[in-house]
This record gives structure tokens, sequence and C-alpha cells, in this order.
């Protein structure tokens, strides 16, 4: 407790200003090899055949992988809960995105590594790729993806979805239908340090994994599932990360780098440079937003329709996790009473998609943020006082049923109106997180507010039977 | 090539178009400048060539033959810091610390300029505008840098943190640098 | 990706203009570093055959000087050392990049960059053109002097050793540029009274700078900043790259030239 209070220095802080914080890019193991990695030109192809057999020969490599050196070649990290798992390591028959791994080598210097990459001979049969998520699952559209286009396992649907009260007759009450589509576009972490693995093989036979991840038991999961070898074989040093921002948690160099220190019997590192991070590495995800809400003249939310498109890239990763994280929070920090969201992951020939700060959520608050204020344009309301007006509260319900107990939307939106210097009327200043009564519990609010005096988790509404 | 790096002469056997980078990293073993672009583009490699801040990665070895190179370790004697490390540490002008080699340089370049003078944040701005940062938002480290230029690495250079024993003092923990 | 491995290239570290000059001979095989801030990146990410390089940092390439009424500047001169130069050189020279790129990257350097399919680096191209530059070189055929849009139209195999510029009777330039810590420009038009002609040049909307002929007919003409301003996009047509689109660059262009002549006045 003598911490609280007091200014503490960063436990790292002197080896940063000291230049002696050690990355995975500044551990020095003698022998060690360079990784580079030979990537897709298409963004849709079949792999007609590679031949490896002119590389192999160059000066300086030490091993070249390809699909066939990988023990277990597909996982999925959720196939422990019963979901199929749909991405490769190495690409195996065809090639789903620009920059997809089809193999890598590990050589001398890097130079020799590339040099040898390039004597990698692969024969392509291009597909028309699909790059439009509005598009890619019209109705007689060609998949590449095993599962077609829509990600297919989210329990006995093909897409998340929220249903809450009845959207319809909110919809037929309206005074005014408000419709808006956001699109917000894929972002690239840009960590100052690329993605860089260092694989050592110990005399023991295990091998030591010095690693940038984010998620280290997460990797070591990972790489012992694609090696086949029982999590105890591996040794993950993780330490300082240059910035990963959730672009580290996809373990993009380690296993291959494991599989080559395997074959070559030498440490091998891969640094990605910066123009693969920027290219291959993984982004936050595309996302198209189409809301459309059920507003009254004086500024009540009577309910949301709401349809989201999540561009997973050509492979399913973590997408079905942000997708569920968007669906919750699809009603921002205001509480709707009738809803119907469906959301789908497609899957699309780009750079597989992941997560990035506020996975899933950032996406659903710039669409209802900027909803929002299109629905006080449209009303000829004040945007902060229509917010107000449908602020959580405490008492009220999610689009899930979660009862808020603390919310904190009213007193952040007076605060941020008066850092604005906008003047509020003085019902809306006066406003609290206090339980609906009187004109803020207007009929359409009442079954969703959940009884006071019992702290309940969740709660189905007056006719949902408790919580 | 001969190359001096922190005081220390070096016979450099590198191949006369290596980066100074690939040098001082893969050669010498010294680890301070970072490969976080290696295009010019981050600053994450800047060092001082006879004490101008260059970006090592955009140098060939042939070019600083016989130059005198520093590098972040070489600013701090035993385990005294300069004012400017001194000042970043205390300032939290570092978080994932990738990018913190290349901005301390700069720093120092900027704040042992002559004539000496305290540096306003455009002047801090300027001198440091080759360099990304994607973690801090930059504040501390303008913050840190401006203390530094006002010569407050702090007293004989220790970072000026409270002690953890005793009694935290009252009011609220405060962020940043002082006022 | 080609080009040969850097250890196995022939490096001359070139200290003197006339070794120089011997060293790049007549320029087959020959990549030239000045301050290497554009050239180095090729070779170490192996875009570019290093088979002959030829350093001339060193070789007391740089300075500037007059004559006869002109600047001449080395063609090894910094930006850094140009940020005082006659205007609009100046001004173009003081906001390229930082100032760690400017106190090691070169007019010369600047002037021979490859032609950029994507944020074009010609950054001082187009106060060149406006300053009536002439381009002294070595190579095939020995020294010779050339005006600066023959050398931008060719593709570059002779050895800049210098730049001679006009001195201006008034010069102006208008900029676009992204939010920046620095000035990072996406477009520059640069205008001139040289002789009592107006030249008028932009950089940033093509691969490498281009004079804008048909505005300083207009201007010749007597044509005021607006109207002359209209016929900005006949001699360019702005390509889209990752700064800035096409369309939204020739929609610019025209505002640009406007407001440089109205301060060229």
């Amino acid at each position: 407790m003598k911490a609280i209070g007091a200014r503490l220095p960063r436990y790292d802080g002197l080896g940063h200003v000291k230049g002696q914080t050690q990355y995975v890019d500044d551990v020095r193991v003698h022998g060690t090899l360079w990784v580079k990695a030979l990537r897709s030109p298409h963004h849709s192809a079949l792999i007609k055949s590679i031949d490896t057999s002119k590389a192999e020969s160059m000066p300086g490599v030490f091993a070249i992988v390809t699909a066939k050196d990988v023990p277990k070649n597909v996982y999925g990290h959720l196939e422990a809960l019963g979901v199929p798992a749909d991405e490769p390591l190495i690409a195996e028959d065809d090639v789903r995105w620009k920059g997809q791994i089809v193999g890598a080598v590990a050589a001398t210097t890097q130079e020799a590594a590339q040099a040898a990459v390039d004597a990698i001979e692969v024969a392509y049969e291009e597909r028309e790729p699909v790059l439009d998520i509005r598009t890619a699952a019209d109705p007689g559209a060609d998949s590449f993806h095993q599962w077609g286009p829509i990600y297919p396992h989210f329990g006995p649907h093909n897409h998340r979805r929220v249903r809450k009260g009845d959207v319809d007759a909110a919809f037929d009450k309206a005074d005014v239908i408000v419709e808006g589509v956001y699109r917000p576009q894929a972002i690239e972490h840009v960590p100052m340090e690329t993605q860089t693995s260092l694989v050592v093989p110990e005399p023991s036979g295990r091998l030591t994994i010095y690693s940038c991840t984010q998620a280290m038991y997460f990797s070591m999961g990972v790489v012992a599932a694609h090696l086949g070898w029982p999590l105890n074989k591996l040794k993950f040093v993780g330490g300082t990360v240059g910035g990963g921002f959730g672009g580290k948690v996809d373990t993009a160099t380690e296993t291959i780098c494991a599989l080559l220190a395997i074959k070559s019997k030498r440490p091998v590192k891969w640094r990605f440079t910066r123009e693969e991070e920027f290219l291959v590495s993984s982004t936050r995800a595309p996302w198209h937003v189409e809301i459309r809400d059920a507003v009254t003249n004086d500024g009540w939310i009577l309910g949301r329709r709401m349809l989201t498109l999540h561009d997973s890239g050509a492979y399913s990763r973590f997408s079905p996790y942000g997708l569920t994280k968007h669906a919750f929070h699809h009603t921002g920090a205001y509480t709707i009473p009738n809803l119907r969201f469906d959301g789908f992951v497609i899957f699309t020939n780009r750079v597989p998609t992941t997560a990035m700060r506020g996975f899933g959520v950032t996406s659903v608050s710039l669409a209802t943020e900027m909803h929002l204020s299109r629905v006080a344009k449209v009303i000829g309301m004040d945007p902060f006082e229509l917010r107000l007006k449908n602020a959580n509260r405490i008492g009220d319900t999610t689009g899930n049923r979660v009862v808020m107990h603390d919310p904190s939307t009213v007193p952040v939106t007076l605060a941020a109106a008066e850092a604005a210097g906008i003047e509020l009327g003085a019902d809306y200043r006066a406003m609290t997180s206090d339980r609906r009564t009187g004109d803020l519990l207007p009929e359409h609010l009442v079954d969703q507010q959940a009884p006071d005096g019992e702290h309940l988790m969740t709660y189905r509404g007056a006719n949902g039977g408790g919580a | 090539m001969e190359l001096t790096v922190n005081g220390v002469r070096h016979d450099v056997i590198s191949p006369p178009l290596t980066t100074l980078l690939n040098v001082l990293r893969e050669e010498l073993y010294v680890t301070s400048p970072k490969a976080g672009c290696e295009q010019g583009g981050c600053g994450a490699c800047t060092v001082h060539v006879d004490g101008r801040p260059r970006r090592a990665c955009l140098l060939p070895l042939a070019a600083v033959e016989g130059a005198e190179i520093t590098t972040v370790e070489g600013l701090s004697e035993g385990e005294e810091l300069s004012t400017v490390q001194a000042a970043f540490h205390e300032h939290y002008a570092a978080q994932c610390g990738f990018c913190t080699s290349g901005f301390v340089m700069a720093a120092e370049a900027l704040v042992n300029a002559e004539p000496a003078h305290p540096v306003g944040r455009d002047e801090i701005i300027e001198a440091l505008s080759g360099h990304v940062c994607r973690c801090t938002g930059y504040a501390k480290i303008l913050d840190a840098v401006a203390a530094a230029s006002r010569g407050e690495g702090s007293v004989d250079n220790e970072p000026a943190f409270a002690s953890t024993g005793g009694e935290p003092e009252g009011g609220a923990p405060t962020k940043g640098a002082p006022a | 990706m080609g080009g040969s491995p850097i250890g196995a290239a022939e490096v001359i570290v070139a200290a003197s203009r006339g070794e120089a000059i011997d060293a790049f001979g007549d320029g087959a095989g020959v990549t030239v570093v000045a301050g290497g801030t554009i050239v180095m990146p090729d070779i170490t990410h192996r875009r570019r055959d290093a088979e002959r390089v030829v350093l001339i940092g060193n070789a007391g390439m740089s300075g500037i000087s007059s004559e006869g009424g002109r600047t001449v500047i080395g063609a090894a001169t910094t930006l850094a050392d140009l940020s005082d130069a006659v205007e609009p050189l100046g001004t173009c020279a003081r906001r390229v990049a930082d100032i760690e790129i400017r106190e090691q990257a070169t007019i010369g350097g600047n002037l021979c960059a490859p032609p950029g399919v994507e944020s074009p680096r010609g950054d001082l191209q187009a106060a060149l053109l406006v300053l009536d530059a002439q381009i002294r070189s070595a190579g095939a055929g020995g020294e010779r002097t050339d005006p600066v849009e023959d050398v931008l139209a060719a593709d570059g195999s002779r050895l800049v050793l210098d730049i001679s510029i006009a001195e201006p009777e008034a010069a102006a330039t208008a900029t676009v540029r992204r939010p920046h810590a620095h000035a990072y420009t996406v477009m520059r038009v640069c205008a001139a009274r040289v002789d009592g002609e107006v030249r008028i040049a932009v950089s940033g909307a093509a691969p490498r700078a281009v004079r804008l002929k048909a505005c300083e007919a207009a201007a010749a003409g007597g044509a005021d900043a607006a109207t002359t301003a209209e016929r900005a996009l006949e001699d360019v047509t702005p390509s889209d790259d990752a700064l800035a689109s096409g369309w939204y660059r020739a929609k610019v262009l025209p505002v640009l030239v406007r407001d440089a002549l109205t301060q060229l006045g």
C-alpha cells in the first residue's frame, strides 16, 4: 500500500534509457541462421507444384520447409472446444491471400536466404479473388474457403445474433427511421519492433524460443500443437515486446523457426522487414456496419436493427471472438430495448485480420456514436442531450441482458460537454446515473429495467422470467 | 576499416557497403540502435557520427570510416546517467522502449547544441520529428527533453522518484513532469 | 529481389572531384552514393544492383559560390546547408524530412532521385525548374552542361558535378502537406520571376517534377492568377499514390498555382 500515491520508477526504465533492454533481435547466439519466407504473389490461386531442389543446393542454405514438413499443418486454437480449424501454417493446396507463406528458408545470411527463396519454383493457377465483403456471400458466389464465404460456427447459427424485445413493433411506433452505413477500415499496428523470434535447439532435445509474442502460453500451445510435441519440450523466453497492440498474438514466426531449427540443428532467427510488417502481418479488420434506428421526435431510440459484416481475411483466426464483443456492445453506452443484431464473419482473399486494441469494440463504438450524431441531426436535437436521454442508467440492461450497476455514460457525457464549452439545458445538466423514473422512464423502457434492490447480474425482462 | 565506437577503436571487417546499423549490431554487438525499418523512416537507429545525429541504417560503412560513433551505451559513465537519460527515466518517456535509443540520441544532440539555450516545444518537435513512437503519444518525451534542456536530469543524476518506504505524501499522484 | 551481394560490390570512396569523375567513367554499372538517403535502402534491400559503387560525399563536391550572377551549388551539398539558399530552393530544402535526413541528403541525390511511383521524392526539382537550373555533369563524352528539364527527362546515366541557378526577381511556393511533426509534402508548386519571365513548376504531381508551360504561357500573355491556374492540368495528369489520390491532386493543383502566382505578385 506504500506504493499508492507514490511516483515509482518503471522497473525497466533504466534499461530503456541505457539502451540495455533486450528485445528478441538483441539476443546473440553463435551460429544463428536467418530466415526468409517465400510468399504468394497472388490473392487467390491453386498451388500446382513446388520445387525446392535448386534452392536446397545454394550456398549457405541449411534448411527449407514447406507444408509437407509440418507435422500438424492445420491447427486452430478453439479445437479443444470443438471448433474446427481452418488455417494451415504453410499453404498446402492453395494460397488465399497475397503474402501467404508457401515455404521458408534458413541460411547463413539474409542475402543467402533470400536468394534461395527466389530459387524456389512454384506453379500457380490463379483464381478470381474475393475482395469485397458486401458481395462475398451473394447467392451463387464462389468461395475459396472450405466452409463457404461465411464462418459457420456460432453454435447452431452462421452469425452472431442478439434479439431483444419486439423490434418490429418499435419500428411501427417510430416517428422516424434513421439509417447509416459505417465502414471502418483496416489498421496496421506498426509496432516499432517488427515480428521476430529466435529458436535455439538445446542439447536436451528441447527448443528455447525467444519470442516477441504478447501471449506466451498461448504461443507455446500453438507451437506445440503444430509440432505435435508436449508443452514441456518447449522453453519460451518472452521479455520486452517492442510494441504489440494486439498484433503479436498470432504467433507469426515462432513455429516456422522451430521447424527450421529442428531441421538444420542450428539456432534460427526470423525478423520481419518493415515491408513484411506492413504488407503481410495481420491487421485490425475492416468492417461494414449498417444501422437503422427507430426514433421518436423527442429523442427516444425505441429500437435498433443492425447488420455487421466483419472482414476476417482468408482465415478465421480470432474474428468470431471480435465479432462477439462487437455484438455485445452494439447499443453503445445507451439503453435501447428492442434489438435485432446480426453479425457475420466473412472470408476474403486478404491478409487474415486479428486483434488490435479494443478488438471488435472500436468498430461498433465508431458506428454507434456516429449514428447517434446522425439521429440528433435528423430530429434536430442537441447531440449531447440525445445521448444523455438514452444513456445507460443504474438498473438498465444491455442488449445481452447484463444489468448496469455503475454506468458512467451520464457523468462522462456531461464532462465532455463542459470541456467542449457546450451549454446544455438545465434538465440535462441535472441528470445523473440514478435509476430511471418519471419522464426518464417511458413505457418502452419499463420492461428492460431490472428490479430495484436485488443485485442481479442479468435480467431477462418482466416477461422473461428473472435472471 | 577503422571505426571508433563509444571511445573504443575497432578494425571492422564488414564489407564497405554494410550499413553502420548492421556493423554496430551484428559485428560489434552494440545493440542499442534498432532495426525499426532499415529505410531511414523511423529514427530507431539514430546514433551520433562525429557528434551529429544520423540514421545508422542509411550510412554505408565506407562513408563513416575513421569517424567517431556514439551510441546510447556511450552516454552514461558507469552508473551515472546523462541528463537526457535521467530526464527520460524520470518523466516516463519510454514504454516499450524500442524507439528510446533513437530519441535519446536526437535529444542529446539538441540539448547539448552550442550555444546552450533552453529549447521551446516547437524546437524540440522539429529536432525529434524524424522519430516515431507508437506507445507513448510523445507528450512525456517532449516533457523529458524540455526538462533536460533546463538541466533538470535530476540531482546527482538519481531519478527523482518517491521512495517506497514510509507514508506517501498527501494529494493525488502526479503523472509526468512536475510543472 | 535481384542484386549482387553487397560483399561483392566494388566500392570506391572518391577523395576528390577528379577521382569521382574517373571512378564514374561512362557510368555503366555504376551506382553513385552522395548522402545515401535514397540509394542505401535500395542497396540494403537488394532492389538495386550494387556492382560498382562510387561514394562522393567526401570528394570536395559540396559548397555554394557565386559565379556571374548565378549561384553554383556542388552536387554533394547537403539540404541542411541549403536552408538559406535563394528562394524557392531554400523553402524546399528546409521542408524535406527532418534534420537528421537533411544533414545527410544532398541536392545532387534529390535531383537524381529515381522517378517515384509512390510519394515522389524530387522535392527540390520544381525549385530547380523555376530557377533555370543548369546541371554540370560528367560521363560518356566528357563534361557538359544541360538544362535541368533535359536532365529530368533523361535516364540518369551521368555524374552530376554541380548545379547553377539564377537569382530570381521574386519567388513563391504553395504547398499541400499531410499533418505530421515535420513537413510531409504531398505536392508543391514553385513559382519564380526570372529575367522578367514567370516560371512555374510542380513537384509531387508526377514521378518527377513538371514545368507547367501552359500556365507560363497564360501568365506571359497577361492572364491573372485565377485564369492562369485553370490551365494547370494541361501539362500534368496526377496519379494515385499512398499519400493522395490523383483526383485530389488534380483538384488541388490549380489552387496551389493560383496561390503561388498571387504571392509572386
